[in-house]
């Protein structure tokens, strides 16, 4: 039987856990509602450019724009250096279940396929993970989700896209989690440059002027595009994540009260058979005496 | 008269979605007034002023980059900064275009020419709000 004194100091100590997995949950849960209103309210923005892409595309304008895909999803891109490269949105921090993990499983698993790929973190989970296994990364940033700016997304994307001029990428995919419920979250992997536009019938048919000329429109549009798709994948992501922590706070609370009632069981248990020896002693003594 | 619908909307927000007489915005191309009836146009943005005019009041907004389609009497502007008059730090905007200006006048390989004049660019737009309108 083990020490009474050492159960009790454990159930102190699962409390303690208890406290804090309790009050990350709390925190993702209020972090989790705020992710969820940016993507309602980046959706006016990408849905508009999404509108504008696929106009641009309907009407075949810009068809060997280097940025977009033609009909049959192929790429216009002439100097093709025979590379891909693969974006990789994991996050900052762990403690929330398999978000990162599942990521990284997904990421190696692309890597092996593509011989000349280059990689591109964005998270600082998957950058420590990948940079032990791969010599590929050629970029990472961290520390994005805890401000959540698009002045730094934007950042991020010129360089992407930067890259995808210089270095002649046949495409680039990005691989990040995709937030479908607060306990449910799919693994999404996704082509974004070139541009495949959503297909959809929403079209506008009217005859625009194009100032100063249709390039120099698609060009921005298509930068722009790159812009609120990284946003919105970001967004996606960091829901996802509050999601699943927030899930995975929950069972390690409910856990906890398991653990601690078992102890207080064990507690209950040891105590009472120490105050059965303790009587049985004084019984038997006292019998001695009157004897 | 007939109105004209602007549509300011931003990667984070809709920031505005009113209705007025006639607005003017700094294309690439040039300012370009839209009344109703104007001709269905898509155009990138300067960095410049953009005027919304109710009757003769005008309010006037700094802004940067982005994209101006106007269609059916509906102006949808797509940026990712624009500032209001309460919004600009004047002394901000005044050194950022003296630093802007010192940079364009040196002779240098290691100065990105064409960040400083976008630099440049911003802060004469972000003073013009203020002193002119």
């Amino acid at each position: 039987m083990a020490n009474i004194r050492d159960i009790k100091n454990r159930i102190v100590s699962v409390k303690n856990t208890k406290q804090i997995t309790n009050a990350m949950k709390m925190v993702a849960a209020s972090k989790l509602r705020k992710a969820q209103e940016r993507i309602i309210n980046a959706r006016p923005y990408a849905d508009y450019l999404d509108m504008m892409i696929r106009t641009v595309k309907y009407k075949n304008i810009g068809t060997d724009n280097m940025l977009l895909a033609d009909t049959n999803g192929n790429e216009n891109n002439k100097n093709k250096a025979d590379k891909v490269a693969l974006i990789v949105i994991t996050a900052d921090r762990g403690l929330c279940g398999s978000f990162n993990s599942n990521i990284i499983r997904a990421a190696q698993k692309y890597i092996e396929n593509n011989q000349k790929i280059d990689v591109i973190c964005i998270g600082k989970k998957g950058y420590d993970q990948l940079k032990k296994r791969t010599d590929k990364i050629v970029e990472h940033y961290n520390d994005f989700f805890n401000e959540m700016d698009f002045a730094v997304c934007r950042d991020i994307s010129h360089n992407v896209l930067n890259l995808f001029l210089q270095k002649g990428y046949t495409k680039i995919d990005v691989i990040f989690n995709e937030f479908k419920s607060a306990i449910q979250q799919n693994i999404i992997q996704k082509q974004l440059l070139p541009i495949v536009p959503l297909e959809s019938d929403v079209v506008s048919q009217t005859d625009y002027l194009y100032e100063p000329d249709e390039d120099t429109i698609i060009n921005e549009l298509g930068e722009k595009y790159v812009d609120v798709e990284i946003w919105r994948m970001l967004l996606e992501s960091s829901a996802a994540e509050q999601g699943a922590r927030m899930t995975a706070m929950d069972n390690a609370t409910e856990n906890a009260l398991e653990l601690i009632n078992e102890l207080t069981l064990m507690h209950n248990r040891a105590r009472q058979s120490a105050i059965t020896t303790e009587i049985i002693e004084i019984a038997s003594g006292a019998e001695a005496i009157s004897e | 008269m007939s109105k004209v619908r602007v549509k300011i909307i931003q990667p984070t927000r809709v920031v505005m979605n009113e209705e007025c007489d006639h607005v003017i915005v700094p294309g690439s191309a040039g300012d370009f007034g839209v009344y109703t009836g104007h001709t269905p146009i898509i155009t990138t943005i300067r960095a410049g002023i953009l005027l919304i005019y109710n009757g003769n009041k005008a309010e006037s907004y700094a802004i940067h980059d982005g994209f101006v389609t106007v269609e059916d009497d509906v102006v949808r502007i797509v940026c990712e900064v624009i500032e209001t008059k309460d919004e600009i730090d004047i002394n901000r905007a005044e050194k950022a275009q003296k630093r802007a200006r010192e940079r364009l006048n040196v002779q240098s390989e290691d100065i990105d020419y064409r960040r400083a004049e976008t630099a440049l660019s911003r802060a004469l737009a972000r003073i013009n709000t203020i002193k002119d309108y």
